[in-house]
Protein backbone atom coordinates (compact mmCIF):
# COMPACT_ATOMS: atom_id res chain seq x y z
CA UNK A 1 0.00 0.00 0.00
CA UNK A 2 1.37 3.39 -0.99
CA UNK A 3 1.27 6.24 1.45
CA UNK A 4 1.16 9.95 0.67
CA UNK A 5 4.02 11.15 -1.50
CA UNK A 6 5.01 13.52 1.26
CA UNK A 7 5.69 10.58 3.54
CA UNK A 8 7.66 8.60 1.00
CA UNK A 9 11.45 8.87 1.15
CA UNK A 10 13.32 10.66 -1.61
CA UNK A 11 14.79 8.08 -3.97
CA UNK A 12 16.29 10.49 -6.52
CA UNK A 13 20.07 10.60 -6.88
CA UNK A 14 22.44 12.47 -9.15
CA UNK A 15 25.45 11.18 -11.04
CA UNK A 16 27.13 14.51 -11.67
CA UNK A 17 24.65 16.43 -13.83
CA UNK A 18 22.71 13.25 -14.67
CA UNK A 19 19.57 13.08 -12.54
CA UNK A 20 18.01 9.66 -11.80
CA UNK A 21 14.56 9.15 -10.27
CA UNK A 22 16.01 6.31 -8.19
CA UNK A 23 19.43 4.65 -7.91
CA UNK A 24 18.57 1.42 -9.75
CA UNK A 25 19.81 1.09 -13.33
CA UNK A 26 19.66 -1.97 -15.59
CA UNK A 27 23.13 -3.10 -16.69
CA UNK A 28 24.42 -3.26 -20.24
CA UNK A 29 23.97 -6.55 -22.07
CA UNK A 30 21.28 -7.76 -19.70
CA UNK A 31 18.37 -5.57 -20.78
CA UNK A 32 18.64 -5.47 -24.58
CA UNK A 33 17.48 -2.08 -25.86
CA UNK A 34 14.61 -2.01 -23.36
CA UNK A 35 11.96 -3.17 -25.80
CA UNK A 36 12.42 -6.85 -24.88
CA UNK A 37 11.35 -6.02 -21.30
CA UNK A 38 8.43 -3.71 -22.08
CA UNK A 39 5.85 -6.54 -21.77
CA UNK A 40 7.09 -7.30 -18.24
CA UNK A 41 7.47 -3.96 -16.46
CA UNK A 42 6.74 -0.25 -16.69
CA UNK A 43 10.11 0.98 -17.97
CA UNK A 44 9.29 4.45 -16.65
CA UNK A 45 9.91 3.21 -13.11
CA UNK A 46 13.60 2.52 -13.73
CA UNK A 47 16.25 4.84 -12.38
CA UNK A 48 17.93 4.33 -15.72
CA UNK A 49 18.70 1.83 -18.40
CA UNK A 50 22.11 1.06 -19.91
CA UNK A 51 21.73 -0.31 -23.43
CA UNK A 52 23.45 -3.31 -24.96
CA UNK A 53 26.93 -2.29 -26.14
CA UNK A 54 27.01 -0.46 -29.47
CA UNK A 55 29.96 -0.50 -31.87
CA UNK A 56 30.53 1.40 -35.11
CA UNK A 57 29.85 -1.60 -37.38
CA UNK A 58 27.52 -4.53 -36.68
CA UNK A 59 29.18 -7.43 -34.85
CA UNK A 60 27.93 -11.03 -35.23
CA UNK A 61 29.14 -12.19 -31.80
CA UNK A 62 30.83 -15.43 -30.78
CA UNK A 63 29.86 -19.00 -31.79
CA UNK A 64 27.70 -20.99 -29.34
CA UNK A 65 27.70 -22.19 -26.65
CA UNK A 66 28.00 -18.66 -25.34
CA UNK A 67 26.88 -19.15 -21.74
CA UNK A 68 27.26 -21.65 -18.89
CA UNK A 69 25.96 -21.58 -15.34
CA UNK A 70 28.56 -22.01 -12.59
CA UNK A 71 28.05 -21.97 -8.80
CA UNK A 72 25.93 -18.85 -8.09
CA UNK A 73 27.21 -17.40 -11.34
CA UNK A 74 26.82 -17.02 -15.06
CA UNK A 75 29.79 -17.37 -17.37
CA UNK A 76 29.29 -15.65 -20.72
CA UNK A 77 31.14 -14.95 -23.92
CA UNK A 78 28.54 -13.26 -26.12
CA UNK A 79 31.17 -11.26 -27.99
CA UNK A 80 29.35 -7.91 -28.14
CA UNK A 81 26.86 -9.00 -30.79
CA UNK A 82 25.06 -5.81 -31.86
CA UNK A 83 23.46 -4.13 -34.85
CA UNK A 84 25.96 -1.26 -35.09
CA UNK A 85 25.39 2.41 -34.34
CA UNK A 86 23.58 3.34 -37.58
CA UNK A 87 20.99 0.55 -37.26
CA UNK A 88 20.62 1.44 -33.57
CA UNK A 89 19.67 4.98 -34.50
CA UNK A 90 17.07 3.96 -37.09
CA UNK A 91 15.70 0.72 -35.56
CA UNK A 92 16.07 0.93 -31.77
CA UNK A 93 16.13 4.62 -30.81
CA UNK A 94 12.52 5.45 -31.86
CA UNK A 95 11.09 3.12 -29.18
CA UNK A 96 13.40 4.56 -26.52
CA UNK A 97 12.22 8.08 -27.36
CA UNK A 98 8.71 7.14 -26.18
CA UNK A 99 9.97 6.37 -22.64
CA UNK A 100 10.23 8.55 -19.56
CA UNK A 101 13.46 6.87 -18.44
CA UNK A 102 17.10 7.90 -18.32
CA UNK A 103 18.82 6.10 -21.20
CA UNK A 104 22.55 5.47 -21.10
CA UNK A 105 24.14 4.14 -24.28
CA UNK A 106 27.04 1.72 -23.79
CA UNK A 107 29.73 2.13 -26.44
CA UNK A 108 32.55 -0.08 -27.60
CA UNK A 109 35.41 0.29 -30.09
CA UNK A 110 38.60 -1.35 -31.27
CA UNK A 111 40.48 1.95 -31.21
CA UNK A 112 40.18 5.27 -29.40
CA UNK A 113 39.06 6.82 -32.70
CA UNK A 114 36.26 4.30 -33.08
CA UNK A 115 35.02 5.02 -29.55
CA UNK A 116 35.03 8.72 -30.42
CA UNK A 117 33.11 8.22 -33.69
CA UNK A 118 30.39 6.13 -31.98
CA UNK A 119 30.19 8.69 -29.16
CA UNK A 120 29.84 11.49 -31.70
CA UNK A 121 27.00 9.75 -33.54
CA UNK A 122 25.08 9.00 -30.34
CA UNK A 123 25.42 12.55 -29.03
CA UNK A 124 22.85 13.71 -31.57
CA UNK A 125 20.34 10.96 -30.72
CA UNK A 126 17.54 12.50 -28.69
CA UNK A 127 16.84 9.54 -26.37
CA UNK A 128 20.46 9.15 -25.23
CA UNK A 129 21.10 10.97 -21.93
CA UNK A 130 24.62 9.74 -21.18
CA UNK A 131 27.32 7.38 -22.42
CA UNK A 132 28.89 4.44 -20.64
CA UNK A 133 32.25 3.60 -22.16
CA UNK A 134 32.98 -0.12 -22.16
CA UNK A 135 36.73 -0.52 -21.80
CA UNK A 136 36.28 -3.76 -19.93
CA UNK A 137 34.69 -6.52 -22.05
CA UNK A 138 36.76 -9.70 -21.58
CA UNK A 139 35.26 -11.52 -24.59
CA UNK A 140 36.57 -9.77 -27.67
CA UNK A 141 39.94 -10.11 -29.36
CA UNK A 142 40.66 -6.43 -29.86
CA UNK A 143 39.69 -3.46 -27.73
CA UNK A 144 37.53 -3.97 -24.67
CA UNK A 145 39.57 -5.08 -21.70
CA UNK A 146 42.85 -4.29 -23.48
CA UNK A 147 42.05 -0.62 -22.93
CA UNK A 148 40.64 -1.00 -19.45
CA UNK A 149 43.53 -3.01 -18.04
CA UNK A 150 46.10 -0.36 -18.94
CA UNK A 151 45.72 3.00 -17.13
CA UNK A 152 47.36 4.95 -19.99
CA UNK A 153 45.11 3.48 -22.72
CA UNK A 154 42.04 3.82 -20.49
CA UNK A 155 42.83 7.51 -20.15
CA UNK A 156 43.37 7.87 -23.91
CA UNK A 157 39.95 6.40 -24.71
CA UNK A 158 38.33 8.58 -22.04
CA UNK A 159 39.91 11.74 -23.51
CA UNK A 160 38.86 10.79 -27.05
CA UNK A 161 35.24 10.22 -25.99
CA UNK A 162 35.10 13.42 -23.93
CA UNK A 163 36.30 15.43 -26.94
CA UNK A 164 33.63 13.84 -29.15
CA UNK A 165 30.59 14.43 -26.93
CA UNK A 166 29.03 16.86 -24.47
CA UNK A 167 26.98 14.09 -22.85
CA UNK A 168 27.97 12.87 -19.36
CA UNK A 169 30.61 10.16 -19.78
CA UNK A 170 30.65 7.15 -17.45
CA UNK A 171 33.66 4.85 -17.86
CA UNK A 172 33.04 1.17 -17.04
CA UNK A 173 36.03 -0.48 -15.41
CA UNK A 174 37.29 -4.04 -15.43
CA UNK A 175 38.04 -5.94 -12.22
CA UNK A 176 40.73 -7.93 -14.06
CA UNK A 177 43.57 -5.74 -12.81
CA UNK A 178 45.86 -5.74 -9.80
CA UNK A 179 44.78 -2.28 -8.63
CA UNK A 180 41.52 -0.90 -9.93
CA UNK A 181 42.12 2.45 -8.22
CA UNK A 182 45.15 3.11 -10.44
CA UNK A 183 42.95 2.91 -13.55
CA UNK A 184 40.14 4.82 -11.80
CA UNK A 185 42.41 7.77 -10.96
CA UNK A 186 43.79 8.05 -14.50
CA UNK A 187 40.32 7.89 -16.03
CA UNK A 188 39.14 10.59 -13.63
CA UNK A 189 42.10 12.78 -14.54
CA UNK A 190 41.27 12.26 -18.24
CA UNK A 191 37.89 13.87 -17.70
CA UNK A 192 35.40 11.09 -16.95
CA UNK A 193 32.22 12.34 -15.29
CA UNK A 194 31.61 9.07 -13.44
CA UNK A 195 32.80 5.47 -13.14
CA UNK A 196 30.86 2.23 -13.19
CA UNK A 197 32.22 -1.06 -11.88
CA UNK A 198 32.69 -3.93 -12.01
CA UNK A 199 32.42 -5.60 -15.40
CA UNK A 200 32.64 -9.40 -15.38
CA UNK A 201 35.57 -11.29 -13.88
CA UNK A 202 37.40 -13.54 -16.36
CA UNK A 203 36.56 -17.19 -15.89
CA UNK A 204 36.51 -20.62 -17.44
CA UNK A 205 34.70 -23.90 -16.95
CA UNK A 206 35.48 -27.39 -18.25
CA UNK A 207 33.16 -30.27 -19.13
CA UNK A 208 35.02 -33.18 -17.54
CA UNK A 209 33.20 -35.82 -19.61
CA UNK A 210 34.23 -34.36 -22.97
CA UNK A 211 37.41 -32.59 -21.78
CA UNK A 212 36.17 -29.52 -23.63
CA UNK A 213 35.64 -25.96 -22.40
CA UNK A 214 31.96 -25.24 -21.68
CA UNK A 215 32.13 -22.09 -23.78
CA UNK A 216 33.08 -22.16 -27.47
CA UNK A 217 35.17 -19.05 -26.79
CA UNK A 218 37.03 -21.13 -24.13
CA UNK A 219 37.13 -18.21 -21.67
CA UNK A 220 34.31 -15.92 -20.56
CA UNK A 221 33.24 -13.33 -18.05
CA UNK A 222 31.65 -14.28 -14.74
CA UNK A 223 28.65 -12.43 -13.32
CA UNK A 224 26.03 -13.15 -10.67
CA UNK A 225 26.09 -13.46 -6.86
CA UNK A 226 29.43 -15.31 -6.98
CA UNK A 227 31.25 -12.04 -7.75
CA UNK A 228 29.38 -9.72 -5.38
CA UNK A 229 31.95 -9.55 -2.53
CA UNK A 230 34.70 -8.78 -5.04
CA UNK A 231 32.54 -6.03 -6.53
CA UNK A 232 31.66 -4.47 -3.17
CA UNK A 233 35.36 -4.36 -2.27
CA UNK A 234 36.38 -2.71 -5.53
CA UNK A 235 33.59 -0.15 -5.33
CA UNK A 236 34.56 0.70 -1.76
CA UNK A 237 38.24 1.10 -2.72
CA UNK A 238 37.41 3.19 -5.79
CA UNK A 239 35.03 5.52 -3.94
CA UNK A 240 37.90 6.45 -1.63
CA UNK A 241 40.35 6.93 -4.50
CA UNK A 242 38.36 9.34 -6.69
CA UNK A 243 36.01 12.27 -6.23
CA UNK A 244 33.69 11.60 -9.21
CA UNK A 245 30.54 9.49 -8.60
CA UNK A 246 30.82 5.71 -8.73
CA UNK A 247 28.06 3.36 -9.93
CA UNK A 248 28.38 -0.07 -8.33
CA UNK A 249 27.44 -3.43 -9.77
CA UNK A 250 28.20 -7.12 -9.50
CA UNK A 251 25.74 -9.86 -8.58
CA UNK A 252 22.92 -7.68 -7.20
CA UNK A 253 19.86 -9.93 -6.91
CA UNK A 254 17.73 -8.04 -4.36
CA UNK A 255 17.39 -4.78 -2.42
CA UNK A 256 19.73 -5.90 0.36
CA UNK A 257 22.49 -6.56 -2.18
CA UNK A 258 21.94 -3.13 -3.74
CA UNK A 259 22.11 -1.47 -0.31
CA UNK A 260 25.53 -3.06 0.30
CA UNK A 261 26.92 -1.09 -2.64
CA UNK A 262 25.13 2.14 -1.68
CA UNK A 263 26.36 1.97 1.91
CA UNK A 264 29.88 1.27 0.60
CA UNK A 265 29.66 4.55 -1.32
CA UNK A 266 28.13 3.89 -4.74
CA UNK A 267 25.75 6.70 -5.79
CA UNK A 268 23.71 4.27 -7.85
CA UNK A 269 23.75 0.60 -8.77
CA UNK A 270 23.39 -1.44 -11.92
CA UNK A 271 21.48 -4.73 -11.93
CA UNK A 272 22.44 -7.33 -14.52
CA UNK A 273 22.13 -11.09 -14.17
CA UNK A 274 19.03 -10.72 -11.98
CA UNK A 275 17.11 -9.45 -15.04
CA UNK A 276 17.60 -12.89 -16.61
CA UNK A 277 16.15 -14.69 -13.61
CA UNK A 278 13.10 -12.43 -13.34
CA UNK A 279 12.42 -9.74 -15.96
CA UNK A 280 10.76 -7.56 -13.30
CA UNK A 281 13.58 -8.02 -10.72
CA UNK A 282 14.52 -4.32 -10.75
CA UNK A 283 11.06 -3.30 -9.57
CA UNK A 284 11.37 -5.57 -6.53
CA UNK A 285 14.78 -4.01 -5.86
CA UNK A 286 13.48 -0.42 -6.16
CA UNK A 287 10.51 -1.18 -3.88
CA UNK A 288 12.75 -3.05 -1.44
CA UNK A 289 15.18 -0.14 -1.09
CA UNK A 290 12.29 2.27 -0.50
CA UNK A 291 10.87 -0.07 2.13
CA UNK A 292 14.26 -0.32 3.82
CA UNK A 293 14.46 3.49 4.04
CA UNK A 294 10.98 3.61 5.55
CA UNK A 295 11.80 0.90 8.10
CA UNK A 296 15.04 2.66 9.03
CA UNK A 297 13.31 6.03 9.34
CA UNK A 298 15.52 7.59 6.67
CA UNK A 299 13.73 10.07 4.41
CA UNK A 300 16.39 10.45 1.70
CA UNK A 301 18.36 7.74 -0.11
CA UNK A 302 21.33 10.11 -0.20
CA UNK A 303 21.55 9.82 3.59
CA UNK A 304 22.36 6.11 3.18
CA UNK A 305 25.05 6.47 0.52
CA UNK A 306 28.60 6.14 1.85
CA UNK A 307 27.57 5.57 5.45
CA UNK A 308 29.79 2.53 5.91
CA UNK A 309 31.09 2.46 9.47
CA UNK A 310 34.42 0.66 9.69
CA UNK A 311 35.26 1.61 13.26
CA UNK A 312 36.18 -1.23 15.55
CA UNK A 313 33.50 -1.96 18.09
CA UNK B 1 -2.67 -0.36 -20.72
CA UNK B 2 -2.30 -3.90 -21.99
CA UNK B 3 -2.11 -6.65 -19.38
CA UNK B 4 1.52 -6.90 -18.29
CA UNK B 5 3.13 -10.30 -18.57
CA UNK B 6 4.95 -11.63 -15.54
CA UNK B 7 6.87 -14.54 -14.20
CA UNK B 8 4.25 -16.70 -12.52
CA UNK B 9 4.38 -18.75 -9.37
CA UNK B 10 3.08 -22.24 -10.07
CA UNK B 11 2.33 -25.20 -7.84
CA UNK B 12 3.68 -28.68 -8.54
CA UNK B 13 0.77 -31.12 -8.88
CA UNK B 14 2.84 -34.18 -9.71
CA UNK B 15 6.42 -35.05 -10.63
CA UNK B 16 7.08 -38.66 -11.59
CA UNK B 17 9.76 -40.72 -13.31
CA UNK B 18 8.23 -42.22 -16.46
CA UNK B 19 11.36 -43.81 -17.93
CA UNK B 20 14.86 -44.21 -16.54
CA UNK B 21 16.11 -40.72 -15.71
CA UNK B 22 13.11 -39.13 -17.47
CA UNK B 23 10.43 -37.24 -15.54
CA UNK B 24 7.12 -35.55 -16.24
CA UNK B 25 6.27 -32.61 -13.98
CA UNK B 26 2.78 -31.15 -13.90
CA UNK B 27 2.48 -27.51 -12.78
CA UNK B 28 -0.68 -25.59 -12.02
CA UNK B 29 -0.71 -21.91 -13.00
CA UNK B 30 -3.21 -19.08 -12.85
CA UNK B 31 -5.86 -18.75 -15.55
CA UNK B 32 -4.13 -15.69 -17.06
CA UNK B 33 -1.33 -17.92 -18.36
CA UNK B 34 -1.56 -17.69 -22.16
CA UNK B 35 -2.58 -20.47 -24.49
CA UNK B 36 0.58 -22.31 -25.54
CA UNK B 37 1.33 -23.22 -29.16
CA UNK B 38 3.05 -26.60 -29.59
CA UNK B 39 6.78 -25.93 -29.84
CA UNK B 40 6.70 -22.94 -27.50
CA UNK B 41 8.63 -23.19 -24.24
CA UNK B 42 8.72 -21.87 -20.70
CA UNK B 43 11.59 -20.75 -18.47
CA UNK B 44 11.33 -22.85 -15.32
CA UNK B 45 13.05 -22.80 -11.94
CA UNK B 46 12.29 -24.02 -8.43
CA UNK B 47 10.65 -21.26 -6.37
CA UNK B 48 13.24 -21.11 -3.61
CA UNK B 49 17.01 -20.95 -3.28
CA UNK B 50 19.73 -19.49 -5.49
CA UNK B 51 20.80 -22.85 -6.95
CA UNK B 52 20.31 -23.16 -9.80
CA UNK B 53 20.66 -19.44 -10.39
CA UNK B 54 19.05 -19.29 -13.80
CA UNK B 55 15.81 -20.73 -15.10
CA UNK B 56 15.96 -23.59 -17.58
CA UNK B 57 14.04 -23.69 -20.86
CA UNK B 58 11.59 -26.57 -21.45
CA UNK B 59 9.21 -27.18 -24.33
CA UNK B 60 5.66 -27.59 -23.14
CA UNK B 61 4.34 -31.17 -23.42
CA UNK B 62 0.67 -30.47 -22.72
CA UNK B 63 -1.68 -27.76 -21.51
CA UNK B 64 -5.05 -28.33 -19.82
CA UNK B 65 -7.19 -25.27 -19.19
CA UNK B 66 -9.85 -25.49 -16.53
CA UNK B 67 -11.14 -21.92 -16.46
CA UNK B 68 -9.68 -20.60 -13.21
CA UNK B 69 -6.34 -22.33 -13.65
CA UNK B 70 -4.22 -23.87 -16.36
CA UNK B 71 -1.97 -26.91 -16.03
CA UNK B 72 1.12 -27.58 -18.08
CA UNK B 73 3.31 -30.65 -18.28
CA UNK B 74 7.07 -30.61 -18.91
CA UNK B 75 9.06 -33.70 -19.79
CA UNK B 76 12.72 -33.63 -18.77
CA UNK B 77 15.77 -35.79 -18.28
CA UNK B 78 18.10 -35.37 -15.32
CA UNK B 79 21.43 -34.26 -16.75
CA UNK B 80 22.88 -31.74 -14.29
CA UNK B 81 22.38 -29.70 -11.14
CA UNK B 82 19.29 -27.87 -12.40
CA UNK B 83 17.34 -30.94 -13.49
CA UNK B 84 18.47 -32.92 -10.41
CA UNK B 85 16.96 -30.17 -8.26
CA UNK B 86 13.85 -30.28 -10.44
CA UNK B 87 13.49 -34.03 -9.90
CA UNK B 88 13.46 -33.47 -6.13
CA UNK B 89 10.38 -31.21 -6.30
CA UNK B 90 7.28 -32.60 -4.57
CA UNK B 91 3.56 -32.07 -4.90
CA UNK B 92 2.66 -28.66 -3.45
CA UNK B 93 6.11 -27.10 -3.98
CA UNK B 94 6.16 -23.68 -5.64
CA UNK B 95 8.02 -23.01 -8.87
CA UNK B 96 8.64 -19.99 -11.14
CA UNK B 97 7.37 -20.17 -14.69
CA UNK B 98 7.86 -17.54 -17.40
CA UNK B 99 6.05 -18.05 -20.67
CA UNK B 100 4.85 -19.23 -23.05
CA UNK B 101 7.83 -18.03 -25.07
CA UNK B 102 9.19 -18.18 -28.60
CA UNK B 103 7.87 -19.34 -31.93
CA UNK B 104 6.04 -22.68 -32.05
CA UNK B 105 5.51 -25.06 -34.96
CA UNK B 106 3.27 -23.98 -37.84
CA UNK B 107 0.19 -26.23 -37.76
CA UNK B 108 0.21 -28.33 -40.92
CA UNK B 109 -2.78 -29.02 -43.12
CA UNK B 110 -1.49 -32.09 -44.99
CA UNK B 111 -2.97 -35.57 -44.98
CA UNK B 112 0.22 -37.14 -43.65
CA UNK B 113 2.33 -35.85 -40.75
CA UNK B 114 5.67 -37.30 -39.72
CA UNK B 115 7.17 -36.69 -36.30
CA UNK B 116 10.84 -37.40 -35.55
CA UNK B 117 11.85 -37.28 -31.88
CA UNK B 118 15.13 -37.87 -30.09
CA UNK B 119 15.09 -38.34 -26.30
CA UNK B 120 13.16 -35.59 -24.47
CA UNK B 121 12.61 -33.95 -27.87
CA UNK B 122 9.41 -35.98 -27.87
CA UNK B 123 7.78 -33.42 -25.52
CA UNK B 124 6.62 -30.74 -28.01
CA UNK B 125 5.73 -33.43 -30.56
CA UNK B 126 3.27 -35.07 -28.14
CA UNK B 127 1.67 -31.64 -27.75
CA UNK B 128 1.69 -31.07 -31.51
CA UNK B 129 0.15 -34.47 -32.34
CA UNK B 130 -2.64 -33.93 -29.83
CA UNK B 131 -3.41 -30.43 -31.11
CA UNK B 132 -3.28 -31.64 -34.73
CA UNK B 133 -5.75 -34.45 -33.98
CA UNK B 134 -8.08 -32.00 -32.24
CA UNK B 135 -8.06 -29.69 -35.26
CA UNK B 136 -9.05 -32.38 -37.77
CA UNK B 137 -11.99 -31.33 -39.83
CA UNK B 138 -13.25 -33.76 -42.45
CA UNK B 139 -10.15 -35.44 -43.88
CA UNK B 140 -8.27 -37.54 -41.37
CA UNK B 141 -4.54 -36.95 -41.03
CA UNK B 142 -2.24 -39.96 -40.87
CA UNK B 143 0.42 -39.37 -38.18
CA UNK B 144 3.57 -41.49 -38.09
CA UNK B 145 6.09 -40.95 -35.30
CA UNK B 146 9.74 -41.99 -35.13
CA UNK B 147 11.14 -42.09 -31.62
CA UNK B 148 14.79 -42.59 -30.72
CA UNK B 149 16.29 -43.51 -27.33
CA UNK B 150 19.45 -45.04 -25.89
CA UNK B 151 17.73 -48.25 -24.83
CA UNK B 152 14.33 -49.74 -23.99
CA UNK B 153 14.27 -48.41 -20.41
CA UNK B 154 14.88 -44.80 -21.44
CA UNK B 155 12.13 -44.45 -24.04
CA UNK B 156 10.08 -41.50 -22.82
CA UNK B 157 6.69 -40.41 -24.09
CA UNK B 158 6.15 -43.09 -26.76
CA UNK B 159 3.00 -44.27 -24.97
CA UNK B 160 1.67 -40.71 -25.04
CA UNK B 161 2.32 -40.47 -28.77
CA UNK B 162 0.42 -43.71 -29.37
CA UNK B 163 -2.81 -41.98 -28.30
CA UNK B 164 -2.60 -39.70 -31.33
CA UNK B 165 -0.46 -41.52 -33.91
CA UNK B 166 -1.37 -44.22 -36.40
CA UNK B 167 2.06 -45.68 -36.04
CA UNK B 168 4.96 -45.17 -33.58
CA UNK B 169 8.29 -46.57 -34.75
CA UNK B 170 11.05 -46.96 -32.19
CA UNK B 171 14.81 -46.99 -32.59
CA UNK B 172 17.24 -47.78 -29.77
CA UNK B 173 21.01 -47.49 -29.89
CA UNK B 174 21.45 -51.01 -28.47
CA UNK B 175 18.50 -52.62 -30.26
CA UNK B 176 16.79 -53.56 -26.98
CA UNK B 177 13.52 -52.41 -28.55
CA UNK B 178 12.58 -51.77 -32.18
CA UNK B 179 15.18 -50.83 -34.76
CA UNK B 180 18.82 -51.07 -33.70
CA UNK B 181 20.45 -47.75 -34.55
CA UNK B 182 19.55 -44.10 -34.62
CA UNK B 183 16.10 -42.71 -35.24
CA UNK B 184 17.33 -40.94 -38.38
CA UNK B 185 18.68 -44.22 -39.81
CA UNK B 186 15.25 -45.77 -39.19
CA UNK B 187 13.59 -42.81 -40.90
CA UNK B 188 16.05 -43.00 -43.81
CA UNK B 189 14.70 -46.47 -44.66
CA UNK B 190 11.18 -45.06 -45.09
CA UNK B 191 11.74 -41.59 -46.53
CA UNK B 192 11.47 -42.62 -50.19
CA UNK B 193 7.83 -43.63 -49.58
CA UNK B 194 6.86 -40.18 -48.44
CA UNK B 195 5.92 -37.84 -51.27
CA UNK B 196 6.19 -34.12 -50.63
CA UNK B 197 2.55 -33.28 -51.44
CA UNK B 198 1.17 -35.29 -48.59
CA UNK B 199 3.95 -35.13 -46.02
CA UNK B 200 5.40 -32.64 -43.58
CA UNK B 201 7.97 -33.35 -40.89
CA UNK B 202 8.13 -31.89 -37.38
CA UNK B 203 11.25 -32.80 -35.44
CA UNK B 204 12.87 -32.17 -32.07
CA UNK B 205 15.97 -33.66 -30.51
CA UNK B 206 19.69 -33.15 -30.00
CA UNK B 207 21.48 -31.09 -32.63
CA UNK B 208 23.39 -34.13 -33.95
CA UNK B 209 20.07 -35.90 -34.59
CA UNK B 210 18.55 -32.90 -36.35
CA UNK B 211 21.69 -32.45 -38.41
CA UNK B 212 21.49 -36.12 -39.50
CA UNK B 213 17.80 -35.61 -40.32
CA UNK B 214 18.70 -32.67 -42.55
CA UNK B 215 21.03 -34.97 -44.46
CA UNK B 216 18.34 -37.66 -44.81
CA UNK B 217 15.80 -35.15 -46.11
CA UNK B 218 18.28 -33.51 -48.48
CA UNK B 219 16.93 -33.80 -52.04
CA UNK B 220 13.50 -35.05 -50.93
CA UNK B 221 11.74 -31.69 -50.92
CA UNK B 222 9.64 -32.52 -47.85
CA UNK B 223 8.83 -29.47 -45.69
CA UNK B 224 10.39 -29.81 -42.24
CA UNK B 225 10.41 -27.68 -39.11
CA UNK B 226 12.81 -28.39 -36.27
CA UNK B 227 12.84 -27.26 -32.65
CA UNK B 228 16.38 -26.28 -31.63
CA UNK B 229 17.98 -26.43 -28.21
CA UNK B 230 20.64 -24.09 -26.80
CA UNK B 231 21.62 -22.87 -23.35
CA UNK B 232 19.59 -19.80 -22.38
CA UNK B 233 19.82 -17.27 -19.59
CA UNK B 234 16.74 -15.06 -20.07
CA UNK B 235 14.40 -16.69 -22.63
CA UNK B 236 13.10 -13.30 -23.81
CA UNK B 237 15.70 -12.19 -26.32
CA UNK B 238 17.95 -10.02 -24.17
CA UNK B 239 21.01 -12.06 -23.21
CA UNK B 240 21.90 -13.25 -26.74
CA UNK B 241 23.19 -16.45 -25.12
CA UNK B 242 21.14 -18.90 -27.18
CA UNK B 243 22.59 -18.11 -30.59
CA UNK B 244 22.13 -20.58 -33.44
CA UNK B 245 23.90 -20.16 -36.75
CA UNK B 246 21.60 -19.65 -39.73
CA UNK B 247 21.94 -19.12 -43.47
CA UNK B 248 20.93 -15.61 -44.45
CA UNK B 249 19.20 -14.60 -47.68
CA UNK B 250 22.41 -13.21 -49.16
CA UNK B 251 24.17 -16.57 -48.72
CA UNK B 252 26.22 -15.53 -45.70
CA UNK B 253 25.76 -16.93 -42.20
CA UNK B 254 24.64 -15.12 -39.07
CA UNK B 255 23.14 -15.83 -35.67
CA UNK B 256 19.53 -15.96 -34.56
CA UNK B 257 18.13 -16.31 -31.04
CA UNK B 258 16.64 -19.72 -30.27
CA UNK B 259 14.38 -18.06 -27.67
CA UNK B 260 12.94 -15.38 -29.95
CA UNK B 261 13.22 -16.26 -33.64
CA UNK B 262 12.94 -19.94 -32.56
CA UNK B 263 12.99 -22.43 -30.95
CA UNK B 264 11.20 -23.69 -34.09
CA UNK B 265 12.99 -22.97 -37.37
CA UNK B 266 12.49 -24.12 -40.94
CA UNK B 267 15.08 -26.83 -41.44
CA UNK B 268 16.63 -25.14 -44.49
CA UNK B 269 17.31 -21.93 -42.54
CA UNK B 270 19.73 -23.58 -40.11
CA UNK B 271 23.43 -23.76 -40.96
CA UNK B 272 24.14 -27.39 -40.09
CA UNK B 273 27.91 -27.23 -40.57
CA UNK B 274 29.86 -27.59 -37.37
CA UNK B 275 32.49 -24.99 -36.53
Amino acid sequence: MKTDDAERPNMAVSIGRLMLKNPVITASGTFGYGEEFAPYLDLGRLGGMVLKGISEKPRPGNPPPRIAETPSGLLNAIGLENVGVDAFVTEKAPFLETLDTTVIANIFGESADEYARVAGKLTDVKCVDALEVNISCPNVNRGGMDFGADPEQAAEVTRAVKEATDLPVIVKLTPNVTDITAVARRVEAAGADALSLINTIRGMSVDVYTARPRLANVTGGLSGPAIRPVAVLMVWETVQAVSIPVIGMGGIMNARDALEFLIAGARAVEVGTANFVNPAAVLDIIDGIERHLGDAGVDDINDIIGTLDCRRK
Amino acid sequence: MEQMRKRETGIVRSNRETARGHYVIEVELSGVFDVVSPGQFVMFRPGTGETPLLSRPFSVCSQTETGETTKIELLYRVVGTGTARMASLRQGDTVNVLGPLGRGFDMDKGSRLILVAGGVGVAPLIFYAGRRRAQEDGGRVRIIAYVGAADEDSIAGADRLEQYCDEVKIATDDGSRGFRGTVTELFRNDVKHYGKEASVVRACGPRAMLSALAEVLDGHDIACQVSMEERMACGIGACLGCAVRVRLDDGSVGYRRVCKEGPVFDMEDIDWHED
